[in-house]
């Protein structure tokens, strides 16, 4: 034990360590009163209780809302939503791009290059919050359109981040020395450039979700995402706003999970990468 | 004032700050010497302290989280461990010229050579601006530069390893320095470019009467290029020899380094290698830091602490406790 | 057993119409300096890069079949190690296991033999069992190069093409990897040594390659060479080491 606690202090003081051991503590607690007081708190998101804009008290610490719901359990049942939405959010990109920017970077075919090259460019010129906007519109809303468009849309910020590292990994001297050692295409491409790849492009993923959280409570907020009465950060402030003045608590206590959740993967982002830079 | 060492280095002790409470010792007890117009070359392998060393000598140490733990460090008189920005400014790039590692820095890859050169001339503030120009194209020639009117307009990229560092020696003598501190300016060049380079370097000796420090860990060039060779070793420098003298060296480190030299041996036939490596910085070992790699080692060198210079002959020192004993 | 070449370069003239023989047991060395095409034919010589004109032929079997060089069994015969330790070993992976995966390529062994065979290699390198497990970044580039030349003997090969491997090291590193091919020549494996590094190419060549931009400007035994250089450019490099001016 003891020797596992010496291991644990070593790596704390290795650059990095406190952010990375603190963002993963604050997010640690998100999440497990996440779990926690949706599924074994007293109340419901969605129960009428009592009296509506009643103020925080022991009973409900973070007060009522405007439908006499309690403000609590709905901050915290949102953590399942916009965390795993922003999960898929993610990983469906990650895996997206970073597959198709391998196949890219090897292909030795001019005009495949030139074609996806752009392509990938045109979607990377537009910033995520409005070409989402822009289709949702389309699409309709909803929770579902928002992840379908990420992985439409996201995909090619992975593929390009993952095209120009395919290229750069397949110039070095130990993949030429996997093919004078003879060792198949496959082989290569899978144990040798996909991993290289794909550790750029899973740190990325890493500040991507970050974004992608904001940009899922964002759209929720404007109403496209997740929509009332769902219990989300975004759409908790939207309803809340007319209120702010006298009832704060309708507003603050989302927007604080909001910011804590982020705040909390920023930790964690800058600690990795601190630690690869060695400070 | 008469009596003043261009250059002189005494017990030099640099440490680093690695944490708020850890300090680390990169050089220790470094001790050098230098007049106007001499040639020495430093060499040492990797952790040897040598480019610490140079540091020293051009005021960057700061950045690093270095500083100056203790002995002394004079430059023409003037204490270089005290001296406030305001003489910093006067020495560094004016008095005490440096040319960095050629396949390290360089120039600024985002200026002109020709805007870098004027930089450098114009370190001095009351030269004429209309004459900036001109002292360019006079330095690129002075370092033998073909057509340094295109040069003057070219970036980094677009010229030679062997012209960078050309460039790099022009502007480290635009101020006509007493002092250049050259770090191992020839490493990665071709053999052809180095020996044009070294040329180079003496000719700027003869004439301007500029002191050259020379750094590197190639053996056989320091020794044919320089008057002097200080040896450094594990952050203490621990010998120091005329050139022509080398074989007569007095240290085992200096004779080990002398005699692993790849052109010494036949083809194919039994390399010399020093045992083991370089102490790393933080673990020296107690005594002479030489000792557990060393042939000659006695127990008496595992245990006395302090091994200064000892002078034993002219322009000869060494810190070998069993220098009267190696024959060769 | 011989390697030819003759070959017409590059669209830059990379190498220029050069023709070279390495003969069974000798070790070649092939100086030059920065660009004169030395690593381009280095790479033609190990099946990385396919001329634009002429050919190789190992045993006097040509290596180039349509894009492909160095098919089927041919292909552990002439292996590579390469300049930069850096980038020579894959950086996610651990040492032990990129020379295990080429000794299973090539020995035929399963995965728990090959792995013992190749902590056997590594050591017989003088790199330990410990550090064997360890990944590159935790490893001198002098132990690198090591791990690299390991990994190439996996094929058991009887061509070696060495791409300036002691120019990234430092001394003692460098003074090991010679003694460690000084070994494996005495061993009877042949090696084609490019450097510019003068002193590593008289230690260990019989035969030497002077290369300035693309050809080959005078070629001829190692001590012929050092000691009575018959071209200008020849006498020029040779001059310029350091205790050598003819000045």
């Amino acid at each position: 034990m003891k020797a596992k606690f010496a291991k644990f202090k070593e790596w704390l003081l290795l650059p990095g360590g406190f952010g990375i051991f603190t963002g993963l503590l604050m997010l640690g607690t998100m999440i497990l009163l996440g779990i926690i007081i949706p599924n074994f708190g007293p109340y419901k998101p969605d129960e009428f209780i009592g009296d509506p804009f009643l103020p925080p008290s022991w009973q409900h610490p973070f007060g009522l809302d405007q439908l006499g719901r309690d403000v609590m359990t709905r901050t915290f049942s949102s953590v399942g939503i916009d965390l795993g939405v922003a999960f898929l959010g993610v990983s469906i990109p990650l895996a997206i791009g970073t597959v198709i920017g391998i196949l890219l970077g090897l292909a030795k075919n001019k005009y495949v290059l030139s074609l996806a090259g752009s392509l990938i460019d045109g979607i990377n010129a537009f910033p995520l919050l409005i070409i989402a906007v822009a289709m949702l519109t389309f699409l309709g809303s909803g929770l579902r359109s928002v992840v379908v468009i990420l992985a439409i849309t996201n995909w090619a910020r992975y593929a390009r981040i993952s095209r120009t590292r395919a290229v750069v990994v397949s110039k070095q001297n130990y993949i030429e020395a996997a093919k004078t050692l003879g060792f198949s295409r496959r082989r290569i491409v899978l144990k040798h450039i996909a991993p290289n790849v794909s550790s750029e492009t899973v740190a990325y993923a890493l500040s991507d979700f970050i974004l992608v959280i904001v940009v899922v409570s964002g759209l929720s907020f404007l109403g496209l995402a997740a929509k009332p009465p769902m219990a989300e950060w975004g759409s908790m402030i939207a309803d809340g706003r007319a209120y702010l003045a006298q009832s704060w608590w309708l507003v603050i206590f989302p927007g604080l999970a909001l910011c804590w959740s982020a705040v909390s993967l920023s930790f964690v982002v800058e600690g990795i990468s601190r630690r690869d830079r060695g400070i | 004032m008469l009596g003043n060492h261009l250059l002189e280095i005494k017990n030099l002790k640099i440490d680093v700050r690695v944490t708020k409470k850890r300090r680390l010792s990169i050089v220790d007890t470094a001790s050098l010497i230098i007049e106007p117009g001499e040639i020495i070359g430093l060499i040492g392998e990797s952790g040897s302290g040598k480019t610490m060393l140079c540091r020293s000598l051009v005021g960057t140490l700061g950045r690093r989280g270095a500083y100056i733990a203790s002995g002394e460090l004079k430059f023409d008189g003037i204490d270089l461990i005290t001296a406030k920005q305001s003489v910093w400014n006067d020495i560094r790039g004016k008095r005490i010229g440096y040319v960095p590692q050629s396949a390290l820095a360089g120039p600024n890859p985002v200026m002109t050579i020709g805007a870098q050169l004027a930089e450098a001339i114009l370190q001095d503030e009351n030269f004429p601006k209309s004459e900036v120009e001109k002292r360019s194209l006079e330095l690129l020639n002075i370092v033998q530069i073909r057509r340094p009117e295109t040069v003057l307009k070219q970036y980094q990229h677009e010229l030679s390893g062997g012209m960078k560092q050309r460039v790099m020696i022009a502007c480290a003598i635009a101020q006509q320095p007493q002092l250049i501190v050259a770090d191992e300016p020839t490493t990665g060049l071709d053999v052809t470019v180095q020996a044009e380079i070294m040329e180079l370097l003496k000719q700027i000796r003869k004439d301007f009467n500029t002191s050259i420090i020379l750094v590197s860990h190639d053996l056989p060039l320091i020794n044919e290029i320089c008057d002097d060779i200080v040896v450094m070793h594990a952050g203490t420098t621990v010998e120091k020899i005329p050139s022509k003298s080398i074989k007569a060296s007095k240290h085992p480190y200096t004779l080990a380094l002398y005699n692993s030299r790849i052109d010494l041996v036949l083809p194919k036939g039994q390399l010399k290698t020093i045992n083991g490596q370089p102490p790393s910085v933080g673990s020296w070992p107690e005594g002479c830091r030489f000792s557990e790699r060393c042939d000659f080692v006695k127990d008496k060198c595992r245990t006395k602490q302090d091994l200064p210079l000892i002078e034993i002959g002219s322009n000869h020192q060494t810190s070998c406790l069993r220098y009267d004993e190696i024959a060769r | 057993m011989s390697v030819t070449f003759d070959s017409y370069g590059d669209v830059i003239k990379a190498v220029d119409h050069v023709n070279f023989v390495l003969p069974k047991g000798q070790t070649i060395g092939i100086v030059g300096e920065s660009g004169s095409g030395k690593s381009t034919f280095a790479r033609v010589l190990s099946g990385l890069q396919i001329p634009t004109s002429g050919s190789v032929t190992f045993m006097d079997k040509p290596i180039q079949n349509g894009k492909n060089t160095y098919e089927g069994a041919l292909r552990k015969e002439v292996q590579m190690v390469f300049q930069d330790p850096y980038g020579s070993l894959n950086p996610r992976m651990r040492i032990v296991k990129a020379i295990a995966e080429a000794i299973r390529q090539h020995q035929g062994l399963d995965k728990k033999a090959s792995r013992v065979a190749a902590l056997d290699l590594l050591e017989s390198m003088g790199i330990s069992n410990l550090d064997a497990q360890k990944f590159p970044s935790k490893l001198s580039g002098g132990q690198r190069q090591r791990a690299s030349v390991a990994r190439a003997l996996s094929a058991q090969p009887s061509v070696l093409i060495a791409d300036e491997p002691t120019s990234a090291i430092d001394q003692s590193a460098q003074a090991q990897l010679l003694g460690l091919f000084n070994d494996l020549i005495k061993k009877g494996l042949s090696i084609v040594l490019v450097s510019h590094d003068l002193g590593v190419i008289r230690y260990l060549s019989d035969y030497v390659y002077v290369m300035k931009d693309g050809i080959f400007v005078e070629s001829g035994k190692s001590e012929e060479i050092f000691n009575n250089p018959k071209e200008e450019y020849t006498k020029k490099l040779i001059s310029s080491i350091p205790g050598r001016s003819t000045k």
